[in-house]
């Protein structure tokens, strides 16, 4: 069901024909004004035609250029993956075993380096208790502390000499 | 509905021209844009009166309409479907300068706009000076009064007016409906009318 707006604008454009036209023109009131009305809007087109032209754009060749530079740069923008064009996005399963058996390897020879180098935690705690500890020139003046270590027998022998007395924490125990 | 397509782009035929750049031509897109370029020019430029911002306007349009043409379906003619982005972009950017059509009856007060006389919208017949003149006085109480139309009323009674545009093309280049376009007619007209009567009926 048309509004009469709608019907009004179909009259305007001669779109209204038959049954439609005749009942729309039979509804208007008054007729004369409606024709007046509708000769004023074929007038408006008309007039609006001949003074709205479409404008000259001008510098076509630099609009196309613009717009092809904010393409490109649109372009690069949208597809970061751009550079990378050509290569795989997955790694063939070879490569990756490959990479993943080296990886591996790698990590097994830095941890056997490491492991050989890490103190080991069963050396004696008097070695290093006694080597902090504060020996006093004028106290002991000829004191020395001589290390003899044997790590395949886990052995380690401290030989002191020259002091007047050991602290009694350091006593073995 | 006439494009500017030259003898040899008319061979390739518009749907073509739309597949070679969904597969990413943009020399494809190139004549696309030299086929609509002017129409699309002059439309924007009618809606806002003003050749720079109409110029930036149609930049904007075609840059969305590159960037959307894989959505492109061919559902419509290219025609319809680039006018719709046209509409969108200005009657968005009309939106963003608050520009409404006010219900307010033409008044001698408005602004008029100045149209500088070495613009090339001026009509380029060998015209005398005062007729010239004329033209141009026409001209700006025809824009002065456009501005007084929301800019939805603006783009159909363009498209209608100055593009021979059917309803159903307007419809879908201003995504409503059929009833809807005949309505905003309507309206526009009858303001039309009642701001331009005096010229239109002594021209």
């Amino acid at each position: 069901m048309k509004t009469f707006e709608e019907k009004w604008t179909a009259w305007i454009d001669g779109e209204l024909t038959g049954a439609e036209l005749a009942e729309f023109e039979a509804s208007l009131p008054d007729r004369a004004a409606a024709e007046a009305e509708k000769r004023g809007a074929l007038k408006l087109q008309s007039f609006l035609k001949e003074y709205l032209p479409c404008p000259a754009m001008g510098n076509e060749e630099f609009f196309h250029h613009q717009l092809r530079e904010r393409i490109a740069a649109e372009t690069h923008v949208d597809d970061p993956a751009e550079s990378d064009a050509g290569s795989p996005v997955w790694w063939p399963l070879g490569r990756l075993i490959w990479v993943g058996a080296t990886a591996l390897a790698i990590f097994a020879v830095c941890t056997i380096f490491v492991m050989r180098e890490a103190p080991t935690a069963d050396q004696s705690q008097y070695l290093s208790q006694i080597l902090n500890a504060r020996v006093d020139p004028v106290v002991n003046p000829n004191a020395t502390i001589t290390k003899f270590e044997s790590k395949e027998d886990k052995v380690t022998i401290l030989w002191v000499e020259g002091l007047q007395s050991l602290p009694s924490e350091f006593a073995a125990k | 509905m006439h494009t500017e397509a030259t003898p040899a782009q008319a061979d390739v035929s518009e749907l073509d021209l739309v597949k070679q750049c969904q597969a990413g031509d943009t020399e494809a897109f190139d004549q696309l844009v030299s086929r609509y370029r002017t129409r699309v020019f002059g439309m924007i430029y009618n809606m806002v009166h003003n050749e720079q911002d109409a110029w930036d306007l149609a930049q904007d349009s075609f840059l969305k309409a590159w960037k959307s043409i894989g959505r492109f379906r061919g559902q419509s003619s290219f025609y319809t479907w680039i006018y719709r982005i046209v509409t969108n972009v200005t009657i968005d950017w009309l939106r963003k300068k608050h520009v409404k059509g006010s219900g307010t009856e033409f008044d001698d007060a408005v602004q008029l706009k100045e149209i500088d006389p070495a613009s090339r919208t001026v009509p380029k017949a060998d015209a005398l000076p005062h007729q010239r003149m004329e033209r141009q006085e026409i001209r700006a109480r025809i824009d002065a009064a456009i501005e007084q139309l929301s800019p939805e009323h603006r783009a159909v009674i363009l498209m209608k007016e100055t593009e021979d545009m059917q309803y159903h093309e307007i419809a879908e280049a201003l995504g409503c409906s059929i009833g809807t376009v005949m309505s905003r007619l309507f309206y526009a007209r009858k303001k039309l009318q009642n701001l331009l009567r005096d010229l239109y009926e002594n021209v």
